[in-house]
């Protein structure tokens, strides 16, 4: 296994794309954060909006390139053939698939690590100057209180359980530009479709299973009591997209010929 | 040198070249079946994730659900007011001074249950003059007004507003109306001591016939409260208001029927024992008028819009796009690219041919499942007891046709990323993510409304704009956020914009296929 | 005119590469044209540039007198094939003919006819990303046919290709040639075209080291060398310089002489009187006339202990 390691990590690295993939990564992150931040402005009754959520929006820009990262690390090999060298080289499957998880969730959780936590803290830099407040002379949450914490690593976590929803998606579709517009479709169609519907019951069904809008449950601070679930749930949600995919990408990998 | 006789060519000159070429790339679209099979997909979801969106609102009365009044002009309208009139035949005018308007107005709750009812007007609680083409409700009229915050304004059929002279009224500064009729003209005066007279504007009521109802009249539409919704988006609620105005020194001039005020609470809303709800009212003493209205003279905007039949297509979009940019991607990646740079050396038509290619085949597709998904999501709608929203044919049209054309122009634009690009993977993404995440994040996410606004303004997103049936009536206080299906630019101009991005890329994908070697 | 390929002092850099360094040849119509030249030489960017798919920084490339690109049916002025992998994998080979007639205006007909022709009858309906190499040079050779041009241009067209392939191929370009139409192929190794091309265009390192027939090369390289064995090479060495031909020792017994024909030799050694067991004429095969004047422009060559194994 760590033959397998050392080997997907040297062909990530070589790769041309990474680096700026992960660059993209925290960039878009940040850029989102930031606007999001500045666009926000309070009433005099109040700021009805989760401040976690709103400097920790630009996560919902970057996932897109940790979920490059990920459907570039499987069907970038099929695109070219080389997926057929790497099983010559390693001819466990599982190992391979395990070892490029294990790359990709690495590289996300660093680059992922980075991007969230200078967002939180630039974004709520913003939000003070915006006259942001928790309640009357009570600033909003620092990084330092628990809430917001759980809203950062979460976030990281989210990142990295995106990075791996794409890896199995990829390794199940094999074709890069399938394989993405999957991934996407998967995170931003079944996130918005709660909107789309108007029973109530089909409504939080819908919200409850959408591996975007559940995982990104863990960002909220206020009125927990009224999300459709709670942010540790949600994000339970998310690693079961992730690991059903996984296994499937890992299944019909093991199956299939190269 | 060689003895041999020069070699001449069997094969004749075809037709002209362009036609030629759009004929190869639709040759080479319909004979990858993956392809074909894609593009019948895309439509398919969007008509049936449509269907399943229109199944799943619900909406119920006690039994047969009122009917909505309809205006002039084939809009539902809220037509639901206080009036006291008399009959007018022919030509005449009504002159009256209003001197104040007071009213209610309740506030959100802060303990469940507990009403908290404050003094004050809405921005857009009216009182005034009207000549109404008879009492039932979306019938033509016209009406001077004072208004509660933007002046004194002119209206009329419910969509018309015109601007006269700003300002409150009150015991010191009163407003003096008028309201003339000559045939099928009304023209609308405004003074503020009965002296001079300035005209606020004119209507037409195409079709007034001559005997009509005119007299005083006091309406206010609910205060509006706008929350950011818990999981993003937003919610408005409307809570109770109602508006007094005073008026005194009343003239009719004409062929007024004779007899005292006819008070209606028009449209007013009736509680299960067949009492009205919130009812308003008409006093009269020594020639000094008092009337109480709830309600509003507007456009209606509750109800189902018929684009929520098309939320199909966003999902049918992504199909769209990893299509159009395979198209192009492909041949690039097998070589492919360089045999169709021999056969159409050419490249800008090459290139323009190979995106009207996409653009067609991905606007008839759109065409048949916006038309299927329309047709089929009203009445899905319909039957689960939903109120649709009335269009004009031409609206429905431009709603089906343009939802075609959005597709088709983000087909375009999605191609030539892909020739600019060259690689699949980042093609599909820039295109997902300039065409299809910025209209998420505008309608489904906690992003503030300006924010969500700006987004649709300066994206290729902006194209949705071409989906809104119902426009946005500066007179009327809305929830206007592209959450509840508000545009911040005009259908055609957002469009334009979304045609605009896919021209310019376009452009640039042939600057650099001209310039760069194959 | 007869339509040909003329190319032109051709020069082209990729970065501080350089590729073509004033290519110019022109193609005779009638005659198989070999283009050889070791890997890296500029065959395929100098066809690329004909086909107007690279652009060259100077010189130019005109097929029938015209620049590629302003050819109005490109297809009916020149065929190429140059990549045969070249295809959608999940298109027929027969759709793949097709949507290249259509580019160019012509029908259904001619597609079946270049099908049958290339002998991939049985196979047309069958997906190109299931072919064999052989099958996907066939298939490309058809899409050259397609507009029946005048001059034709094959990149290595034999690659891949099993025996009963090789064999095929050579008499088609030969049959194409005799139609009265410019053939240019071109081939990394010599034998290929031993017994296809009539004319010659050698190349190394961007730019033509030889344009000649294929006696005249062979000629060429044999250079007049005559080789002679003799029991007293001192003697003949000097009897041969004296006439003022150059002598070299070739071996214990051997002189390579040359300078001078065969028969003077022969002439000369016999007043002399010095003994000869042999004396021939060196004639160089055209791999070795090939291999001579490449020496040069081979940009890759194994060194060291790799070459000396």
């Amino acid at each position: 296994m760590r033959r397998h390691l050392h080997a997907e990590w040297t062909k990530l690295r070589t790769v041309a794309g990474t680096g700026w993939l992960l660059l993209g990564l925290v960039t878009l992150t940040v850029a989102g954060s930031v606007v999001a931040a500045a666009a926000v402005s309070c009433t005099s009754a109040g700021c009805d909006y989760d401040p976690a959520k709103i400097s920790l929006f630009g996560v919902q820009v970057g996932q897109t390139m940790a979920a490059i990262l990920a459907v570039l690390a499987v069907s970038g090999e099929y695109g070219t053939g080389m997926i057929r060298t790497t099983l010559a080289a390693m001819p466990r499957r599982a190992a391979v698939l395990a070892a490029k998880a294990a790359v990709v969730t690495g590289l996300t959780l660093g680059a992922g690590t980075v991007a969230v936590f200078a967002s939180a803290l630039v974004g709520r830099r913003i939000l003070l100057g915006n006259g942001f407040t928790r309640g009357p002379g009570t600033p909003i949450l620092s990084l330092a209180e628990g809430p917001m914490l759980r809203a950062a690593f979460g976030s990281v976590l989210y990142l990295a359980l995106i990075a791996l929803l794409s890896l199995g998606i990829a390794a199940a579709v094999r074709d890069s530009a399938t394989a993405i517009g999957v991934v996407l479709g998967l995170l931003y169609i079944l996130s918005i479709l709660p909107f789309m519907i108007a029973d109530p019951g089909w409504q939080k069904l819908l919200w409850q299973i959408s591996p975007m809008n559940a995982g990104l449950a863990i960002q909220a601070t206020t009125k927990l009591s009224g999300l459709p679930i709670s942010p540790w749930a949600g994000l339970g949600v998310l690693t079961v997209w992730a690991a059903a995919a996984l296994l499937g990408g890992g299944l019909l990998l093991q199956r299939r010929d190269a | 040198m060689s003895a041999t006789a020069p070699y001449r060519s069997g094969a004749r000159a075809g037709r002209g070249g362009f036609a030629r070429l759009l004929r190869a790339e639709w040759t080479k679209f319909r004979t990858v079946r993956g392809w074909v099979l894609a593009m019948v997909a895309a439509a398919l979801v969007t008509v049936l994730l449509g269907l399943l969106s229109s199944s799943g609102s619900h909406s119920s009365c006690d039994g047969v659900c009122p009917a909505v009044p309809v205006g002039p002009d084939g809009e539902a309208v809220e037509d639901k007011f206080y009036f006291a009139h008399r009959p007018l035949a022919g030509d005449g005018s009504i002159t009256v001074r209003v001197t104040s308007m007071t009213g209610q107005i309740r506030l959100p709750d802060l303990n469940p249950g507990t009403r908290r009812v404050v003094a004050g007007v809405v921005p857009w609680a009216k009182a005034g003059i009207m000549v109404k083409e008879s009492m039932k409700q979306g019938s033509a009229y016209a009406a001077v007004m004072v208004t509660g915050r933007h002046g004194v304004r002119m209206q009329h059929n419910f969509i018309h507003d015109t601007a006269g002279r700003p300002g409150g009224v009150s015991k010191q500064s009163p407003r003096w109306l008028r309201l003339t009729r000559s045939g099928e003209e009304l023209t609308g005066y405004e003074s503020a001591d009965g002296a001079n007279w300035t005209e606020v504007g004119t209507a037409h009521l195409a079709g007034l016939p001559a005997a009509v109802q005119v007299g005083l009249f006091a309406a206010s539409p609910g205060g509006l409260t706008v929350t950011q919704g818990d999981f993003g988006g937003s919610s408005a609620a409307s809570r109770f208001a109602e508006a007094t105005a005073v008026f005194d020194k009343v003239s009719l001039r004409g062929s007024v029927g004779g007899g005292a005020w006819r008070p209606d609470d028009v449209g007013v809303t009736l509680n299960p024992d067949g009492s009205a709800h919130h009812p308003g009212g008409f006093k009269e003493s020594g020639g000094t008028y008092s009337v109480t209205g709830v309600g509003d003279i507007a456009p209606l905007s509750d109800g189902q819009q018929i684009e929520n039949t098309l939320t199909g297509v966003l999902t049918g979009l992504i199909v769209v796009i990893v299509v159009a940019v395979m198209f192009i991607t492909a041949e690039y990646r097998s070589g492919l690219i360089r045999t169709t740079l021999l056969a159409g050396p050419r490249r800008g038509r090459t290139l323009v041919a190979k995106a009207l290619a996409i653009g067609t085949v991905t606007f008839i597709a759109g065409l048949a499942a916006a038309t299927a998904a329309v047709t089929f999501g009203k009445q899905v709608l319909r039957a689960n007891g939903n109120h649709i929203l009335p269009v004009t044919t031409l609206t429905e049209l431009r709603v089906i046709v343009g939802t075609a054309v959005l597709l088709a122009a983000a087909a375009v634009l999605a191609l030539a990323v892909g020739a600019l690009f060259r690689r699949s993977v980042a093609a599909v993404i820039t295109a997902i993510v300039v065409t299809v995440v910025p209209y998420i994040l505008a309608t489904a996410s906690v992003l503030p409304a300006d924010a969500a606004r700006w987004l649709l303004r300066l994206t290729p997103a902006a194209g949705f704009a071409i989906q809104q049936s119902i426009p946005e009536y500066a007179h009327v206080l809305g929830d206007y956020a592209p959450s509840a299906g508000y545009y911040p630019l005009a259908p055609w101009a957002g469009l334009a914009v979304l045609c605009g991005y896919a021209a310019l890329v376009l452009g640039l994908a042939v600057f650099q296929l001209r310039r760069r070697d194959a | 005119m007869q339509a040909t390929i003329e190319v032109n002092g051709l020069r082209k850099r990729f970065g501080s590469t350089v590729a073509l360094d004033g290519m110019s040849f022109t193609v005779e119509a009638g005659h198989v044209t070999g283009f050889v030249g070791p890997n890296g030489a500029g065959k395929s960017t100098t066809m690329r540039v004909i086909l107007g798919l690279d652009s060259a920084d100077e010189g130019t490339a005109l097929v029938g007198g015209r620049r590629y690109r302003s050819l109005r049916n490109p297809l009916s002025h020149i065929g190429a094939l140059l990549d045969a992998a070249a295809l959608q994998p999940s298109r027929t080979a027969r759709n793949h003919l097709l949507w290249l007639a259509h580019s160019q205006g012509l029908g259904v007909r001619r597609v079946d006819e270049v099908i049958e022709r290339v002998g991939l009858g049985s196979a047309a309906q069958r997906k190109a990303g299931g072919f064999s190499l052989g099958m996907r040079q066939r298939l490309g050779i058809a899409a050259a046919l397609l507009g029946d041009p005048p001059v034709l241009m094959l990149d290595e067209p034999s690659n891949g290709l099993d025996p009963e392939g090789i064999v095929w191929m050579r008499g088609f370009l030969r049959s194409l040639a005799a139609d009265g139409r410019a053939v240019l192929v071109s081939s990394h190794l010599m034998s290929e075209l031993e017994d296809t091309a009539d004319h010659l265009v050698v190349v190394g390192r961007g730019r033509v080291v030889a344009d000649t027939s294929v006696a005249g090369l062979i000629a060429t390289a044999s250079g007049g060398r005559v080789t002679l064995r003799t029991t007293a090479p001192s003697q003949a060495m000097a009897a041969l310089t004296q006439a003022g031909a150059s002598v070299a020792a070739a071996g214990r017994d051997t002189l390579t002489v040359t300078g001078l024909a065969g028969e003077h030799i022969v002439a000369l050694l016999s007043r002399y009187a010095v003994p000869f067991s042999e004396v021939s004429a060196h004639r160089a095969t055209l791999e070795e006339a090939y291999m001579d004047l490449t020496r040069d422009a081979v940009e890759f060559r194994a060194t060291g202990h790799e070459a000396a194994r």
